[in-house]
């Protein structure tokens, strides 16, 4: 057929039919005429008002289970308003904020469907800014630090003392200098507070004696006794949610499981560009919510540990 | 059937009284029925603005809901109520901190509201939701009263002239759009007893205020030294020269039917000889419809506002309470066009069928009252031990509405179409306006007016029409729109074959430079 019927610009197509379609989406919202088979949307049988249908296809019922309390939940399209007169509907209209989707058709929010704001488990996450590297917007501003680690702090006798991590070759090193910080006052003062540690990376461990490449430039000979061990941290995740696409790029480049797009798409508007520009606590996922996320990488960063200490072990044994 | 609502008698002999005590007792008393006419003429003129004023909320409420309707919403619902209930199911009941229980009230609608209207839902969220908002009946009336909200934002709005605008002209547009809208209605009768001026030639005096906004929409345009405002404004200019010499040749049908220029003498015309202009010119009312729309610059015709390519279109880089007045002049413009069409098309102010066709039944009110007692017995026969109480119920209801609300609720029904008409169609292109206009709108009204010539000077016989010649205008114009809708030339769709087709047929499938062989 060299044409559709519907698609000839004559009288009917122009203006009886609009007319007509138009009429009928709101007659189908009047109680008791909304269900004549007439006021049918085109191509379909009946009105889709009030009627009762499981939303639920075979294939989610299957991978929820039995337990799952979508389960069994018979949604119509449009719920009656009222019990004393159940006849008025009222339209397919999800209230929202007062209302939320994920509440009401909660089978429209399996994970990974979905790209919202941007999630970050801030506990396993190691400063590699693999995605940082991957963002193609440039939102993301994390910026790290090597720094020494807080229970490399404590002395001997205290509580936490041991439970550091160790001096490595290829690690990090810090070593005291003799800067006094203790008349330091943040309230008057207008510099940053002085490091106190001069850091570098380890090149070699000979006996007691580190070979320190030192991060202001040069090389030098320490003694062990005098180094900590120290580690590179972040110190701002800062993350630009105006600019971020949703792409979800940052997510998949993440190797330790801790970046990641949520559900979420409440919550990101401000009254300015500087509300959007996110801080570490407000991108935080706790790790709680995301257990199975932080199992999953506790128990690679386990492997890991095992795989080395047997290498080391082989190594020592030969 | 009599109107007891004669504001205009209560007006002027509340004038009297006030002269007969004041100035009538003093050495003026010869100005006393100068007197008499200012303070009659005053109170109208207040009486009808502030009918029309307070009347436009409902339009601006069809609007909303008519249209939220059509595509599948609700509208606004639950501005008031927000108020004292909290947000997102937590129940902020702060009523009950109000000392000396001043919040009772408040929280006794509350409770009616939700134990009545309120529905429960196994579903937690649902249930949680149902206590917070939807009423069933009361989802009615929020609506109308965020007008009022959107009204008080505007007048808090700051008012800024661009710095390169005309600043003189930039500022007088909106005066001109605005009074001659109001203007308007000085000439618009209400009812034969609410009417605020009302000369001989009061059609004339209409179509030309009606015709003075443009001018303001041109000014409003250029001043503002932009260019989505200068074309804007262009639009509107070419749009209305195409649409108002249609509108003048249509209105001037309706005028030689009804034999008169004065819109009240129209109205009683219709109401005399029996038949709505309706039914004698349905292809004129048509035609009124179409101009009228074009005219009010409403969707499909909206090209000088176009939101999609002019931003805002003339008004652009209008704000704050200008804007805001002209958004309601724009409404009132469009209520003027609502109020017109049913005065001169749908009988005015008279009831629908109450003294005109239906006369042809004898004993139409015992007819009308039989009919309706059945209708409400039937309703109510389960519920009520005495139906036969109702039996009067029809009859007190056609002597007791005034005559001025069958002429608001045909004007609010005739908005319910612009709107729909609004919802159903796309806006048409620029040319495509222009050539509707001239070179379809035009002959058309001309030929109108040659049928209106016609009935009055052949077929009228100066007394009421025979019922047959309505009937056969009408029943021929609805003949003609079932043929114009179901009518389709198959033979030469058939035959046409689309000037770029994926199907190239013998050739093969397409490839570079196929088609050269």
């Amino acid at each position: 057929m060299p044409y559709h019927p519907h698609a000839q610009p004559n009288f009917r197509n122009m203006f009886v039919r609009p007319m007509w379609m138009a009429l009928k989406a709101a007659l189908r919202t009047i109680p008791y005429l909304g269900r004549l088979p007439i006021l049918a949307a085109h191509g379909t049988s009946s009105p889709y008002h009030a009627q009762e249908a499981t939303m639920i296809d075979r294939g989610t019922a299957e991978r929820l289970g039995e337990n799952h309390p979508s389960v069994g939940q018979t949604y119509a399209a449009d719920r009656e308003t009222s019990t004393l007169v159940p006849y008025i509907d009222r339209p397919v209209t999800v209230m929202y904020p007062y209302e939320r989707l994920e509440d009401l058709e909660p089978w429209l929010f399996v994970p990974g469907n979905y790209n919202g704001r941007i999630g970050v488990i801030w506990e396993t996450c190691t400063a590699c800014k693999a995605c940082v590297k991957a963002c193609p917007n440039s939102c993301l501003h994390m910026t790290t630090e090597t720094r020494v680690n807080v229970l490399d702090t404590a002395s001997e006798g205290d509580e936490w003392h041991g439970y550091g991590s160790d001096l490595e070759v290829g690690g990090f090193a810090a070593q005291r200098n003799d800067v006094d910080n203790s008349d330091y006052d943040l309230m008057t003062a207008h510099d940053a507070v002085a490091q106190e540690y001069n850091f570098g990376s380890i090149i070699d461990i000979t006996g007691d004696i580190a070979t320190i490449s030192w991060n202001e430039g040069g090389i030098g000979e320490v003694p062990t006794a005098d180094l900590s061990p120290a580690e590179v941290d972040i110190v701002s995740g800062l993350i630009d949610m105006g600019r971020c696409m949703f792409c979800g790029l940052c997510m998949e480049s993440c190797p330790f499981e801790s970046f990641f797009m949520t559900n979420e798409y409440d919550g990101m508007s401000g009254y300015s560009r500087e509300d959007l520009w996110y801080d570490a606590d407000r991108t935080r996922v706790l790790p709680s919510v995301h257990q199975e996320r932080v199992d999953l990488e506790l128990a690679k960063r386990a492997e890991k540990e095992q795989r080395k200490r047997k290498k080391a072990k082989a190594k020592a044994e030969a | 059937m009599g109107d007891w609502f004669t504001v205009r008698t209560w007006a002027e002999e509340f004038s009297q009284m006030i002269s007969d005590n004041s100035i009538g007792k003093t050495s003026f008393s010869d100005y006393s029925d100068t007197f008499v006419t200012v303070m009659t003429e005053g109170i109208m003129a207040v009486t009808v603005f502030g009918i029309i004023m307070a009347t436009i909320l409902i339009l601006l409420w069809i609007e909303r809901k008519f249209f939220a309707r059509i595509m599948d919403r609700r509208g606004a619902t639950m501005a008031i109520r927000s108020l004292w209930v909290g947000e997102g199911g937590e129940h902020v009941d702060w009523y009950d901190e109000l000392p000396f229980g001043t919040g009772k009230p408040l929280r006794w609608l509350n409770e009616l509201l939700n134990n009545t209207f309120g529905s429960s839902s196994e579903h937690e969220t649902v249930d949680r939701v149902n206590d917070r908002s939807y009423h069933g009946i009361w989802f009615l009336l929020p609506g109308l009263i965020q007008n009022v909200a959107d009204g008080m934002k505007f007048m808090t709005k700051e008012w800024m002239v661009p710095a390169k605008a005309d600043k003189f002209i930039f500022e007088v547009a909106p005066f001109i759009i605005i009074t001659s809208t109001v203007m308007l209605f000085a000439f618009i009768p209400l009812s034969s007893e609410i009417y605020s001026a009302n000369p001989e030639l009061s059609l004339l005096f209409l179509m030309a205020i009606f015709g003075i906004a443009p001018l303001g929409v041109f000014f409003a345009g250029w001043s503002s030294n932009n260019k989505y405002t200068l074309l804007g404004g262009i639009r509107s200019a070419a749009q209305l020269t195409a649409y108002e010499i249609p509108l003048l040749v249509t209105v001037l049908s309706v005028a030689v039917i009804s034999g008169s220029l004065n819109i009240i003498e129209i109205v009683e015309f219709q109401v005399s000889s029996g038949s709505w202009n309706i039914f004698l010119l349905p292809f004129g009312a048509g035609l009124f419809l179409i101009t009228m729309v074009a005219e009010v610059e409403r969707i499909p015709f909206d090209m000088p506002e176009a939101e999609a390519e002019l931003v805002e279109g003339w008004w652009t880089e209008y704000g704050g309470m200008r804007w805001g007045l002209m958004f309601a002049s724009e409404y009132l413009r469009c209520y003027a066009a609502c109020l017109l069409f049913s005065l001169f098309f749908l009988g005015g102010w008279e009831m629908p069928f109450g003294d005109s066709i239906i006369n042809i039944i004898p004993n139409q009110d015992l007819i009308l009252g039989a009919v309706g007692v059945g209708l409400i017995g039937l309703a109510l026969g389960m519920r009520s031990e005495y139906p036969a109480l109702l039996a009067p119920l029809p009859l007190v209801f056609m002597s007791v509405v005034p005559s001025i609300a069958w002429l608001l609720f045909k004007s609010w029904v005739m908005f319910a179409v612009f709107v729909w008409i609004r919802a159903s169609f796309h806006r048409i292109r620029t040319d495509q306006i222009l050539e509707f206009g001239w070179r379809w709108l035009l002959p058309l009204s001309l030929v109108n007016l040659g049928f209106a010539f016609w009935l009055r000077l052949a077929a009228w016989d100066g007394g009421e029409w025979p019922l047959f010649v309505p009937g056969l205008i009408t029943g021929i114009a609805f003949v003609v729109f079932v043929i114009l809708g179901i009518d389709e030339d198959t033979s030469e769709l058939e035959g046409r074959t689309r000037p770029y087709s994926v199907y190239t047929g013998d050739v093969g499938p397409a490839s570079p430079r196929s088609h050269e062989k």
